[in-house]
């Protein structure tokens, strides 16, 4: 406990970004889900820090994981690195329009760009990387989001105080 | 000269700002362009991410690690009981086996010796075991720990004692990355057993099946028939096990791979000799 006062709440929230990132490249085979829900935790925890925390630094941020999902999970450098700068690109455009919307239109909006993410890194798989867009293994990434996203969002305002 | 002094810095700050972002911007699109050549730029990136970032991932995931080990093996010694009687059933009919097998085998190397015959065309570079896999989301990857320094090169092929694993696709001086045969982006020249039928297979991207991409001449196998690998693309050797055939459609058939991709614990680098 006296350790986290050290840390403010964006170090924390990128050490969450580090444990889901691990957990999600390395496969369980009795466990897949559990690195299906830390990769969604890993791109709401992104938004969060996004939304909440934005600093230019989140460009290299987003370069590094974005390369390292990319190569990892796919073997070729394209859908992640892609999906995560152009996030922010998005943001940095919508900032000024986001900023008056109210606490539930915004947390709609994480939702929605979550999936849209999710959705984005899919497609862009199968046409850069040839993998088939594959319905059932995005419908789980669905459940899952809807599953972990309220508590998530809890923990990460628990975290900011 | 405060006020002066704070706007240079406000302008240094923004600047510093602005030449982060375009730089990653650029950066990101210089590396997506080059990503699909060859370039040494992006071998190295993939060098570190493999012999850094993984033993990095694999230290902070040790906790889940060990928790699964252990569920995997409570649930094996809850099997272990009924696997006892099984094993013992099965040790009355193999030992009935044996007898034939020896016969069989003297016979063979009698056969073999009148027809002046070698049927090993393999050259073992290594055994390595599995570190680590990338087979959940997207691809369907593992990391071995051997790479160049055991002599592995990429495009050698990885099989196990009951079939093709896959291909090396990256290596470091410590460490080799296989794709396996379930992934879409991997084909493999394969064979029926009779030579009657040549085809080319890919991963179905479900991680289970490998679907025909390509049927010579669209004479399609029956159901249950066993494929090999051809030898034709020079990357597998030839006569390889890959799997039975399992579903056959009008123009495409579908093989289930011999080997059991979620229990990979060794993996032998091979080469035709």
């Amino acid at each position: 406990m006296e350790f986290s006062k050290f840390l403010n709440s964006s170090s924390k929230l990128n050490i969450i970004l580090i444990i889901s990132f691990s957990i999600s490249v390395n496969s369980f085979i009795l466990f897949p889900n559990v690195n299906n829900a830390f990769y969604i935790l890993f791109h709401l925890t992104l938004i969060y820090i996004i939304f909440y925390h934005y600093h230019y630094y989140l460009y290299v941020v987003a370069l590094i994981y974005g390369i390292l999902f990319d190569i990892l999970l796919l073997n070729n450098i394209g859908a992640h690195l892609i999906t995560f700068l152009s996030l922010l690109i998005f943001f940095l455009l919508l900032r000024k329009f986001l900023i008056r919307l109210s606490s539930y239109q915004i947390i709609f909006i994480y939702f929605i760009t979550l999936i849209s993410l999710l959705l984005i890194e899919q497609i862009l798989s199968n046409l850069i990387h040839n993998y088939k867009f594959n319905i059932s293994s995005f419908f789980n990434f669905f459940l899952i989001s809807l599953i972990i996203f309220i508590p998530s969002i809890f923990f990460f305002t628990k975290l900011d105080k | 000269m405060a006020p002066k002094f704070q706007i240079k810095v406000f302008h240094l700050s923004r600047f510093i700002k602005n030449f982060t972002i375009i730089s990653v911007v650029t950066l990101s699109f210089l590396l997506v362009f080059f990503s699909k050549t060859d370039y040494y730029i992006i071998n190295g990136v993939k060098n570190i991410s493999s012999s850094v970032i993984i033993p990095i991932t694999r230290f902070i995931t040790a906790p889940i690690n060990v928790f699964s080990n252990f569920i995997d093996e409570y649930n094996q010694f809850r099997s272990l009981k009924f696997e006892n009687k099984i094993l013992q059933e099965e040790i009355i009919r193999l030992k009935k086996w044996q007898t034939l097998a020896i016969q069989n085998s003297r016979e063979n190397k009698v056969l073999k010796k009148l027809l002046n015959a070698t049927d090993n065309n393999l050259t073992l570079i290594k055994t390595a075991s599995l570190i680590n896999r990338n087979d959940t989301i997207y691809s369907k990857l593992i990391n071995l720990n051997a790479g160049y320094e055991d002599k592995i090169k990429k495009n050698m092929s990885a099989i196990n004692e009951r079939g093709v694993i896959g291909k090396i696709i990256d290596t470091t001086a410590k460490n080799s990355r296989v794709i396996l045969l379930t992934d879409p982006n991997l084909s493999i020249s394969v064979k029926s057993i009779s030579d009657e039928i040549f085809s080319l297979l890919t991963g179905n991207g479900d991680g289970k099946y490998l679907v025909s991409s390509f049927v010579k001449e669209n004479k399609m196998p029956r159901l249950g028939d066993i494929v090999v690998t051809s030898g034709t693309a020079q990357i597998f050797p030839v006569d390889l096990l890959v799997g039975k055939v399992a579903k056959v459609e009008k123009n495409r058939f579908f093989v289930l791979p011999f080997v059991d991709f979620a229990n990979i614990d060794y993996v032998q680098i091979v080469t035709s000799k």
